[in-house]
């Protein structure tokens, strides 16, 4: 009878580790796509893994690098979708965690970062140590680089470190920015002035010329008595290119805003070193 | 029309079921912020070159300069060098001077227009040149990406 | 399995033989893995899956942990793994699979789900020409050739279908009431409705023959607007072509417009301004050149308004109902 069980025992310990190896070459064999990035048939194999591996022991990691592979395909929607399975199959606190900053990640290029922050602030109330605020910080600070917020980018960073690379950036960014509400202001007082102040010097120059030409007339017609002419000129050009004047200026400082925007988000994708979303 | 919503509410799942019916590969998607895409005419032929050079000198010297005043997209210069890219100068200017009457019409509201994104009134050249097959029609409540 | 280690005859060797059999299986399957050889010979494949290796393995457990004793590239988990993403929906993965099946066994319900697979992703000449492969000597035959029909009706070359279907190449007793009836929708859906309606009405269930026909009569006597009497009209009254069409305020925005540019250029002939009057004339003219050329536009553009209601409507209801197809569990 020993001897039964002890044959019994040998065999059955065979099979298990038969079977783990099969599977986990399979999932190797998924990996190894995902990372020459053949992210389609990636997902294929790993969904054949999912659905051979009887004990879910791969419903995590497997879940998590076809949100990966998605999220290489830029279908941020899926990506998330399997995040999220993923995020219901975790073994441990720092799965599930990582799944939550995957689920972000997604969010923030798929430019829902309302959805990224929401997320960011629960997982705020529920850890405590250090490390991991510090990466809800960061990924709030990027959340807040794609809403166009640097202000608010800048304070997430400096929660992490005083001086931290991109809380430099943010507020360098926040500095450069010209202020709309300005831009308009002056060009009420003095036609063309924003545009100039933007750096559109011609439209400025030109905007303030036809905005001369509308006064001087519509102001002589009304000093030589033609007030009709005066009335119809006044309405027609001065009025018209005054008030064009005024939103020329306003989309130059928001398009000049976009630039500078736009110049550091370039730097963000192509040269900073650190991780992005 | 009702039923038009339903699938119009429906749309966005179908896509989403599709996702993996046609094979795709690695993107990688700008962080940049999206500008306002300005069309650029093709000139090609005489009359295209002399509309869009005439709707540049108006840009720059006038429409530019008075604002945004063109309920319609694309505008009415825009629509000029369109039209003659489409047809030719002379029916290419009638097209126009029909456009320009529509937009003096201070009822506009009751053409049942199809929206553009920008929240103008979508009015494309194509669907004045007469040849009923280039014609799009849309819908007065729908939005067009375009 | 117990059965078999109870029997005290057999002795430890044999059990060490089976042992090294699945060692070994697992070495073929790890070569196939790091040569990333998805195709691996047919050999490879039927020692794999060779049931017979496995006598003692064989109390059917649960199927799906197939991964657990065999190979996960094996036929038979191929073909369980492709019928799940079908299922799934997933059907491009899943037709890869089923042709993978397909290059070693041979299998004509899984030749039909492949060009099914083809047909639900809008593949529809593939699933035409899979299809077509099982109009002979097939069980399937039946409704792989509806299922031809279906593919071509999709393909939306409706002219097209219609001659696969006036030159039968074997037309099923079994669905001959359907492609009969996919053949009138065609007419529906690209606006060529015969006149003879005695067959046309016939082929739609009772509970529907109404609605049919009112569609029949909406195709048939639509109230479109001429293009050339709104021109016509608007020569005579500038901008009653546009009232015509249905543009009311751009037709009195027309006649306002041109009237105004005329008077203008008269009013400045009489005052011998002759530039101002020529070019006041000149704009009154491409007004009222504009308002005839509009008139016939906005016509046109007023008929494809009503056809591309009715065409939606029409392709909503046949849609609505699946274009009265059965439909076929496999």
């Amino acid at each position: 009878m020993k001897r039964f069980f002890s044959t019994y025992l040998l065999f059955a310990l065979s099979l298990s580790i038969y079977a783990q190896d099969n599977l986990s070459i399979q999932f190797d064999y998924a990996n190894t796509l995902y990372k020459t990035g053949q992210y389609f048939d990636a997902i294929t194999e790993f969904k054949r893994l999912l659905f051979f591996s009887p004990q879910k022991k791969y419903s995590y990691d497997a879940n998590i690098l076809i949100g990966k592979c998605y999220k290489a395909g830029a279908k941020f929607d899926d990506a998330i979708k399997y995040f999220s399975v993923a995020e219901l199959n975790t073994n441990s606190a720092e799965q599930k965690i990582e799944a939550k900053f995957q689920i972000v990640r997604a969010n923030i290029l798929r430019r829902t970062t309302n959805r990224a922050l929401e997320i960011l602030n629960e997982l705020e109330k529920e850890i405590s140590q250090k490390q991991l605020l510090d990466s809800v910080n960061y990924w709030k600070g990027w959340s807040y680089i794609f809403a166009d917020n640097w202000k608010e980018a800048s304070a997430a960073f400096g929660k992490i470190k005083s001086n931290h690379e991109l809380k430099k950036l943010c507020d360098q960014i926040e500095n450069d920015k010209v202020s709309v509400t300005f831009t308009k202001v002056i060009s009420y007082i003095l036609p063309g002035s924003g545009q100039i102040y933007t750096g559109n010097i011609l439209p400025g120059l030109m905007s303030f010329g036809w905005n001369i030409l509308g006064g001087y007339l519509t102001v002589n017609s009304f000093v030589e008595d033609r007030v009709f002419d005066g009335a119809v000129i006044g309405s027609l050009i001065w009025l018209r290119f005054y008030r064009g004047n005024i939103q020329g200026a306003e989309n130059s400082a928001i398009q000049k805003n976009i630039d500078i925007s736009n110049k550091a988000l370039r730097f963000l994708q192509f040269e900073y070193k650190g991780a992005k979303p | 029309m009702r039923t038009i919503a339903v699938i119009l509410l429906l749309f966005p799942y179908l896509i989403f079921s599709q996702t993996d019916w046609v094979k795709w590969e690695a993107k990688q998607i700008s962080y940049e912020q999206k500008r306002e895409i300005i069309p650029s005419s093709s000139a090609n032929g005489l009359g295209t070159k002399l509309a869009s050079g005439l709707q540049k000198v108006y840009k720059f010297f006038i429409s530019d300069l008075d604002g945004d005043n063109c309920p319609f997209y694309p505008s009415c210069s825009t629509f000029f060098v369109e039209s003659v890219n489409e047809t030719g100068l002379i029916k290419g200017s009638l097209m126009f001077a029909d456009r320009f009457i529509r937009d003096l019409n201070f009822f506009k509201g009751s053409n049942d227009y199809p929206k553009h994104v920008s929240g103008k009134y979508y009015d494309p050249a194509y669907n004045y040149t007469l040849i009923s097959q280039k014609i799009k029609y849309f819908t007065g409540d729908s939005v067009v990406k375009e | 399995m117990i059965l078999l280690l109870k029997n005290k005859v057999i002795s430890q060797n044999l059990i060490c033989l089976i042992i090294l059999v699945f060692f070994f299986q697992g070495k073929i399957f790890s070569q196939q893995i790091n040569g990333l050889n998805l195709g691996a010979s047919p050999e490879s494949y039927s020692a794999a899956s060779d049931g017979e290796l496995y006598p003692i393995l064989s109390s059917a457990e649960a199927e799906r942990e197939g991964g657990l004793k065999d190979n996960l590239l094996s036929t038979g988990n191929r073909l369980k793994f492709a019928d799940y993403l079908f299922q799934q929906e997933d059907y491009l993965r899943a037709l890869n699979e089923y042709r993978e099946f397909l290059r070693y066994e041979d299998n004509d319900s899984v030749r039909y789900r492949l060009a099914e697979s083809f047909f639900r992703i809008g593949r529809f000449n593939e699933a035409a020409d899979n299809f077509k492969g099982l109009f002979f000597g097939s069980d399937l035959s039946d409704e792989a050739i509806l299922g031809f029909y279906k593919s071509s009706f999709f393909k939306g070359n409706y002219k097209e279908f219609r001659e696969l279907t006036a030159t039968p190449i074997y037309m099923p007793d079994k669905y001959v009431t359907e492609i009969n009836r996919l053949y009138f929708i065609s007419h529906f859906m690209d606006n060529t409705l015969p006149y003879d309606t005695a067959k046309l009405f016939t082929a739609f269930p009772d509970s529907n023959r109404q609605e049919v026909k009112n569609f029949y009569r909406s195709r048939k006597f639509s109230e479109y607007k001429s293009p050339v009497t709104a021109a016509l009209l608007s020569v005579a009254i500038p901008g009653l072509g546009k009232v015509y069409a249905g543009e009311v305020g751009d037709g009195i925005t027309s006649f306002i417009t041109t009237g105004l540019l005329v008077f203008l250029s008269v009013n400045n002939f009489d005052h011998d301004h002759n530039f101002r009057g020529w070019l006041f004339a000149g704009m009154a003219a491409l007004s009222y050149g504009g308002t005839i050329y509009g008139s016939a536009a906005s016509a046109q553009i007023y008929n494809a308004g009503i056809k591309f209601n009715l065409d939606n409507e029409i392709k909503l209801y046949f849609e609505k109902r699946n274009y009265f197809l059965p439909k076929l569990e496999f």
